[in-house]
């Protein structure tokens, strides 16, 4: 059964890695859902954060795979309930009139981790994180109001 | 401290490794290189195999890699001479075999602008080395150089690539070689758990039928004292894959042959009745299990790797080993016990008996009709005694290479295994020869992968490197033949193929060379060809729709073996 699974890597910063590992993923043909790259504070290395949609004996067989590059220094594999995630997205919604403004205003307000971030005369700028499971719910709040840009962050996350 | 170019400190780092041959092909990006070569060269610190092909140097250097265990060195040029050593890259991660391979770089100004002969080598090489690493500074050559052939030759041994910008060939720095390097990241585990070599060792004590599947990996960790005595004391039969071959005495009693689809009857027949396979060393390639699901029905594995992520890679693995063959073998005998197995292994010696009357037999001795390819080699390990290095190319004569020379020599067959690369065979016996001149190197070719690197004969003539060249001659793609015969209602599709007077070649290369078209006088074509003192060349025309059996047909479980 195929599941969502976070895989962590921690690698050395140098350049070629991200080539090395997004090969692997395509060899195996696992989609990568998202991934996030990020620098370790205060040691040389690099953080991905790869999710990956695929069944529990291919993500241990690509984790494995992943130690026979030299510059990977480790890697975990973890379902979503061991770990604490967050995506962030950012949301053009059209408001063109004024009750819309102070719907969503007050959509806003009760939503926990969101808030607006640029007001226009024919649009809000809105900034929402959370799960994705969160962010899709707010996407689907917003949609009647006319969302003109969406984007979404991949994940980050730490372990439990 | 001495103050170096990048491309002294190249030469320099390479002495450093204890490196004394390098396979290369000059051109612009590696003028530098080159030029600092020559005055190495002249004194004699170092050695330059100039081939014919830059593919050539991948695979001698692969041929010197598998016999030395050290790596064997190329040279490239930027572009094209870099993108010719891909298919020999390929082959030695594939074959896990130690190979550095030096590429120049156009100046690290115009990377990235299409400049002339520039080709981004570590994008196109990153799926086929273990690692690679692009040097745009001089003085980053000293540390990388390290690490390179560090990589390379411990671990899991593998292909690395240097690629040097042709600035940094020139640069000035102050040159120190690091005497030690501890890498983060890559640190190979060596010895084995004890705790999984107790679990080992018990599901072996108590086993009916145990069967050691041996592979590469016994060659690379010189575990072939090891294998034996494992063996011996629990009494179990020993089947080899195509690179395990030469690991365990082919005429012991317990050795119960080679694996795999064109491999000996009994070990495929009889692996499916086996209760505990130890394998080691290798990586149940799909040649090996046929069909995998109805591969080792009846056995708990335990599986011995220095890779991790070969264990349950293919086969699930009850009691998976990460180590190094040699200290998990030495571990395993310290546990098991002194064990008899006769009834199993007369099994063996059944289904031994069974292939050498329906083929042994009418393969290797025919009186009439054309020379058989198993006959023509069975006669030449006679005349040798089997004390050769064997270099095979990829079709119908590897596997019978691989089934009907008598090893003698530990480690004494090379061929392209994982790749099936043809034209892997001339270019490989090159790098066999000069790492091992006081032995008998013979190159077994077909007629179609012999002339996939033909131009290599230029190299040995120059070298004056005396490999004998032994070409089996069926006018077919013969393998390929072969399937088409099996499995496409005999339609020949674009197998036939002509061939040059192959011995009129040799000559105008200046190697001597004689062609056997009859029974009558192969044995004196074999005599002249080992009796000569340089490079010969003995084409031998065989049967032209011969095929190769016993033979797994591919999708088939091992147990549907063929022998006919
Ligand atoms: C580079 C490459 N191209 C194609 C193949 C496919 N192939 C495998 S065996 C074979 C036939 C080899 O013919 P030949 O060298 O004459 O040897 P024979 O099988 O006749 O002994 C071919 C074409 C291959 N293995 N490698």
């Amino acid at each position: 059964m195929k599941n969502y699974y976070t895989i962590t890597a921690f690698t050395e910063n140098t350049p070629g890695v991200l080539y090395r590992i997004a090969d692997l993923f395509l060899r195996r043909k696992i989609n990568i859902e998202s991934l996030t790259v990020s620098e370790v504070k205060n040691e040389d290395q690099s953080r991905f954060t790869i999710v990956v949609f695929a069944q529990a004996d291919m993500v241990e067989k690509i984790t494995k795979q992943l130690y026979r590059i030299i510059e990977v220094v480790k890697v975990i594999d973890s379902v979503d309930t061991d770990l604490v995630a967050r995506e962030i997205a950012l949301l053009k919604v059209s408001a063109n009139k004024m009750e819309q403004r102070k719907e969503i205003e007050h959509l806003v307000s009760i939503t926990p981790f969101t808030r607006i971030i640029e007001v226009k005369k024919n649009f809000l700028i809105l900034e929402k994180t959370g799960t994705e499971k969160d962010i899709n719910d707010f996407y689907d709040l917003m949609k009647p109001f006319g969302i003109k840009e969406f984007v979404q962050s991949g994940r980050i996350a730490v372990f439990r | 401290m001495k103050k170096l170019t990048g491309s002294q400190a190249v030469i320099e780092s390479l002495l450093h490794e204890h490196v004394s041959v390098i396979f290369g092909y000059p051109g612009g990006a590696i003028m530098p290189i080159y030029d600092a070569l020559y005055d190495y060269v002249k004194s004699k610190k170092i050695r330059h195999i100039l081939v014919r092909h830059e593919q050539g140097a991948g695979h001698a250097a692969e041929g010197w890699g598998r016999v030395t265990g050290e790596p064997g060195v190329v040279f490239a040029t930027s572009g094209p001479g870099a993108t010719n050593l891909v298919t020999a890259l390929a082959d030695a991660m594939m074959d896990t075999v130690p190979i550095v391979c030096i590429t120049g770089q156009v100046h690290s100004s115009v990377i990235g602008t299409d400049a002339f002969q520039e080709a981004d080598v570590i994008g196109i090489t990153a799926p086929v080395t273990k690692w690679s690493y692009q040097i745009t500074q001089a003085q980053e050559i000293p540390f990388i150089f390290k690490k390179a052939f560090h990589i390379a030759r411990t671990g899991r041994p593998g292909p690395v690539l240097i690629d040097i910008t042709k600035d940094a060939q020139f640069a000035p720095f102050d040159f120190e070689y690091p005497s030690e390097i501890k890498l983060k990241s890559y640190n190979p585990t060596t010895q084995p758990h004890m705790k999984q070599i107790e679990l080992a060792a018990s599901l072996i004590n108590n086993s009916k039928k145990p069967l050691i599947l041996a592979g590469h990996g016994i060659h690379i960790s010189h575990a072939h004292t090891e294998l034996f005595d494992l063996a011996s004391k629990a009494d179990i039969p020993v089947a080899l894959t195509l690179h395990g071959l030469s690991s365990f005495p082919n005429d012991h009693r317990l050795y119960a042959g080679f694996l795999g689809m064109h491999g000996n009857y009994a070990p495929n027949i009889l692996s499916n009745e086996a209760d505990v396979v130890i394998a080691v060393g290798m990586r149940f390639d799909d040649r090996v299990t046929g069909r995998v699901k109805d591969f080792l029905p009846n056995a708990k594995v335990i599986h011995i790797d220095i890779d991790p992520a070969e264990l349950n890679k293919i086969i699930h693995a009850e009691v998976p080993i990460v180590a190094d063959a040699k200290p998990a073998l030495q571990a395993l005998l310290q546990h098991v016990k002194k064990q008899t197995h006769n009834q199993w292994i007369e099994q063996f010696k059944a289904a031994r008996d069974i292939e050498k009357t329906k083929i042994w037999d009418v393969e290797c001795n025919p009186t009439k009709g054309p020379i058989k390819m198993a006959e023509a080699v069975s006669r030449i390990s006679e005349a040798i005694k089997g004390k050769a290095l064997v270099v095979a190319d990829v079709g119908q004569h590897q596997m019978v290479a691989a089934r009907y020379f008598k090893f003698k020599l530990p480690n004494s067959f090379h061929s392209s295994g994982g790749m099936g690369t043809m034209g892997y065979g001339l270019p490989t016996a090159m790098g066999v020869q000069v790492a091992k001149p006081d032995q008998t190197v013979i190159s077994i070719s077909g007629d179609g992968g012999f002339q996939m690197n033909i131009q290599e004969l230029g190299t040995i003539a120059q070298e004056k490197m005396p490999i004998k060249i032994v070409i089996l001659n069926n006018g077919f793609l013969g393998m390929v033949r072969q399937w088409q015969q099996l499995f496409f209602d005999k339609r020949y599709s674009m197998v036939h193929m002509e061939s040059p007077d192959f011995v009129a070649v040799a000559k105008a290369y200046g190697i001597n060379g004689m062609k056997v078209e009859v029974r009558k006088d192969l044995d004196l074509g074999i005599k002249n060809m080992l009796e000569s003192k340089g490079p010969y060349i003995l084409e031998i025309s065989v049967e032209q729709e011969d095929n190769v059996f016993p033979m797994v047909a591919s999708g088939a479980s091992v147990s549907e073996i063929r022998l006919e």
